[in-house]
């Protein structure tokens, strides 16, 4: 966490997020890097209603849309800087700044989709993160106005408002592979998925059908993808210990079920789930597969064959900030009335 | 019917076996073009062959595509035969263009191939213009128009992006963005970090993908045929991309570091695509290298077929430019031209 002294907000947003095939395969917002920087210039603009002034520390990327976010902050009362980081044009810009953020930021605000989620998720410790979505899948990020997550965030970094009270840990799964192509791990935030398919291509995940099994760290209905589809069965809170493992096709006995969930944005899909069971965290969930695809959050990410691969929930993931909460709680104590609200009455 | 079915391991190894041919042939052309045996520019297409070959995989044999100055490696994914390619580029008789178009060139209608083109950005028009054709025929063809990040600033792209967006046109926008439009750097020549975003300015679907993987190439375009043979419209694919070699042979490039070039090598197309069929056991190390062999000597076969083809008659010059004869070019007729680029001579004298 960071000097309490100087309250920091980090800011990262992917200039590469909201730009998959989605855009025409499903009916995934459409979110430009022009309208992604005017949501940003919001969230600092928001952070101006903590009670104390705000240090801003923005990533750099390729597309010079941090950059551009910082020379166009004059007007706005934080001290708006850019991260000292060297850029790739890659993810690993996401996590080394989030990594740099984990030491030195009392809260960072997320501009993407459950991808740059995952990334951020990986290295920023114990850091609230308050997720805005401009990406395409969204189980983690919220749609929301840039000035009220802007606004969450300042009063997180600010500390009046009780952090343990307006955060959710969330959980975190893991993917072991071990198989002809080799062994290896591949992490997810909110869901993982083996799928029927041979290749990553686009790396959007398509065709729901496609899925032999897989494992959420949460489940509700209006979640878009896995956790959508488990959700349909039971729900599960991104707090709650463990997750649920899950197996497809039709199943030969009476736990199967048959479940209509949005599948992708703008797809909804009878979809076949023979098993939908609570996991420990950190107890196995196997699935196997000749040939196919391990997925994270929504995107392809490791071709593998003749494969077990191992799902394990874990319950250590990030702090999410849950906006409304903050809110809550400000108006509680009085924070944005500037007087208590006994002496108003 | 896909031209090459990826699905299937046959269609793996064909996709393989295709980005190989296009490496070989542009591997051969930059040596023989270096030893001065082939005339004019040659612009090697090295590095970018996960998108041709992913992409002409995806379209039906009857669907029509456009190239660019880098044309070798998409009339290759075409289906474009490597021998009369490298006769083209000789300026034989027996080249695609009877040896007058050459490298920038190449064209051959019946397989769909509209031309390689020395204009930059010339392209997308013509695409627009074979889309139409089609969507007033009631044929279940598509047009393609490979472009490169530089012609994404020409106003004729955005003419024939506008038109066929208006219309519903069965096209498709790819977009090679090989990271330079000759020594400029795409983010020093652009405003759009994604130029895929140019897609909203018409309201169609726009996306990017990595070009180094030809499976994600051949998604993209297959869901791209699927919406415009429906009659849905265009839509426009930014494929991310990296070309190995310079701009054309003999660019020093002062533009870009070696560690760069090296990165994007290290995601060569083909290098990662046989590793992949690999680890699926769909071939051996043995067969990889095997089919390279095999591929190798396809090219050099066709390089010493195209250094001993015929020379074109120069009575025949003036042939073939247009579909119907027009008056200014009958004066011509029977007459060669001069070896010293002078004015014909009647062979008749």
């Amino acid at each position: 966490m960071g000097d309490r002294s100087t309250p920091t907000v980090g800011v990262i947003v992917n200039p590469a997020a909201g730009r998959d095939i989605r855009r025409l395969t499903g009916g995934a917002s459409v979110s430009d890097n022009y309208a992604k920087r005017r949501t940003a210039t919001c969230v600092l603009q928001g952070l101006t209603l903590a009670p104390d002034r705000i240090r801003a520390l923005v990533m750099p990327d390729r597309a010079d849309l941090g950059q551009r976010l910082v020379g166009g902050a004059d007007d706005i009362d934080a001290d708006v800087s850019l991260l000292d980081m060297q850029i790739t044009g890659t993810p690993k810009d996401t996590r080394n700044a989030a990594e740099q953020f984990s030491d030195v930021a009392d809260c960072v605000v997320v501009l993407g989709g459950d991808g740059t989620n995952r990334d951020v998720s990986t290295t920023i410790g114990d850091v609230p993160m308050v997720s805005i979505s401009t990406g395409t899948n969204n189980v983690v990020p919220t749609p929301i106005d840039g000035t009220v997550a802007g606004a969450a965030a300042g009063l997180v970094a600010t500390d009046v408002v009780d952090i343990e009270a307006v955060t959710q840990r969330h959980g975190t799964i893991e993917a072991t592979i071990d198989g002809k192509a080799g062994s290896g791990t591949v992490s997810g935030l909110a869901t993982m998925g083996l799928l029927d398919r041979p290749f990553i291509g686009t790396r959007a995940v398509l065709d729901v059908s496609e899925f032999v099994g897989g494992a959420v760290s949460r489940a509700f209905p209006t979640e878009i993808g896995l956790s959508g589809i488990a959700g349909g069965i039971q729900t599960c809170a991104p707090d709650d210990a463990g997750g649920l493992g899950l197996r497809f096709g039709d199943g030969p006995d009476a736990d199967a079920h048959t479940v209509r969930a949005i599948t992708v944005p703008g797809v909804v899909n009878t979809v076949s789930v023979s098993e939908c069971v609570r996991i420990e965290s950190g107890e196995p969930w196997t699935v196997s597969i000749d040939r196919g695809v391990v997925t994270a959050d929504g995107e392809r990410e490791r071709e593998v064959s003749d494969a077990e691969v191992t799902f394990t929930v874990s319950d250590a993931g990030p702090q999410i900030v849950t906006i409304p909460a903050v809110f809550q709680q400000a108006v509680d104590r009085g924070v944005l009335s500037m007087q208590p609200i006994e002496q108003k009455r | 019917m896909v031209s090459i079915d990826i699905e299937t391991e046959d269609g793996q190894k064909e996709a393989l076996r295709r980005m190989m041919l296009i490496r070989s042939f542009d591997d051969t052309a930059g040596t023989l073009f270096a030893d001065g045996e082939i005339p004019g520019f040659v612009h090697l297409y090295i590095g970018e062959e996960g998108v041709g070959v992913g992409a002409c995989a995806a379209l039906e044999p009857d669907d029509y595509i456009t190239s660019t100055h880098r044309g070798h490696g998409h009339c290759i994914a075409k289906g474009l035969e490597p021998q009369s390619m490298m006769a083209e580029l000789y300026g034989k008789r027996d080249g695609y263009c009877n040896g007058k178009g050459g490298s920038m060139h190449i064209a051959d209608v019946d397989a769909g191939m509209l031309g390689a083109n020395g204009i930059v950005g010339a392209g997308p028009p013509l695409a627009t213009g074979a889309a139409l054709s089609a969507a007033q025929k009631d044929e279940d063809r598509v047009a393609l128009a490979f472009f490169g990040d530089g012609a994404v600033a020409q106003g004729q792209v955005h003419e024939a992006i506008n038109l066929a967006a208006t219309w519903d046109l069965p096209a498709i926008f790819l977009v090679e963005n090989n990271q330079f439009g000759e020594g400029t750097p795409v983010e020093k020549q652009h405003n759009l970090e994604n130029l895929s975003e140019t897609a909203e300015a018409y309201d169609i679907p726009g996306f990017t993908i990595d070009g180094m993987d030809i499976t994600a190439v051949y998604e993209a375009v297959q869901e791209a045929r699927e919406r415009a043979r429906n009659g849905d419209g265009p839509t426009f694919i930014e494929a991310d991309t990296y070309r190995f070699r310079g701009h054309f042979e003999g660019d020093q490039q002062p533009y870009r570091e070696d560690d760069d070039i090296q990165e994007w090598q290290s995601r060569c197309p083909i290098d990662s695509f046989a590793s992949r069929l690999v680890d699926a056991g769909v071939m051996t190390d043995d067969e990889v290298e095997s089919l390279r062999a095999e591929v190798d000597e396809e090219i050099a076969a066709a390089a010493e077929y195209a250094q001993n083809a015929d020379e074109p008659d120069p009575t025949e010059a003036y042939d073939d430019m247009y579909a119907v004869s027009v008056p200014e070019l009958t004066m011509f007729a029977g007459r060669s031209v001069r070896a010293d680029g002078g004015s014909p001579t009647n062979t008749d004298q």
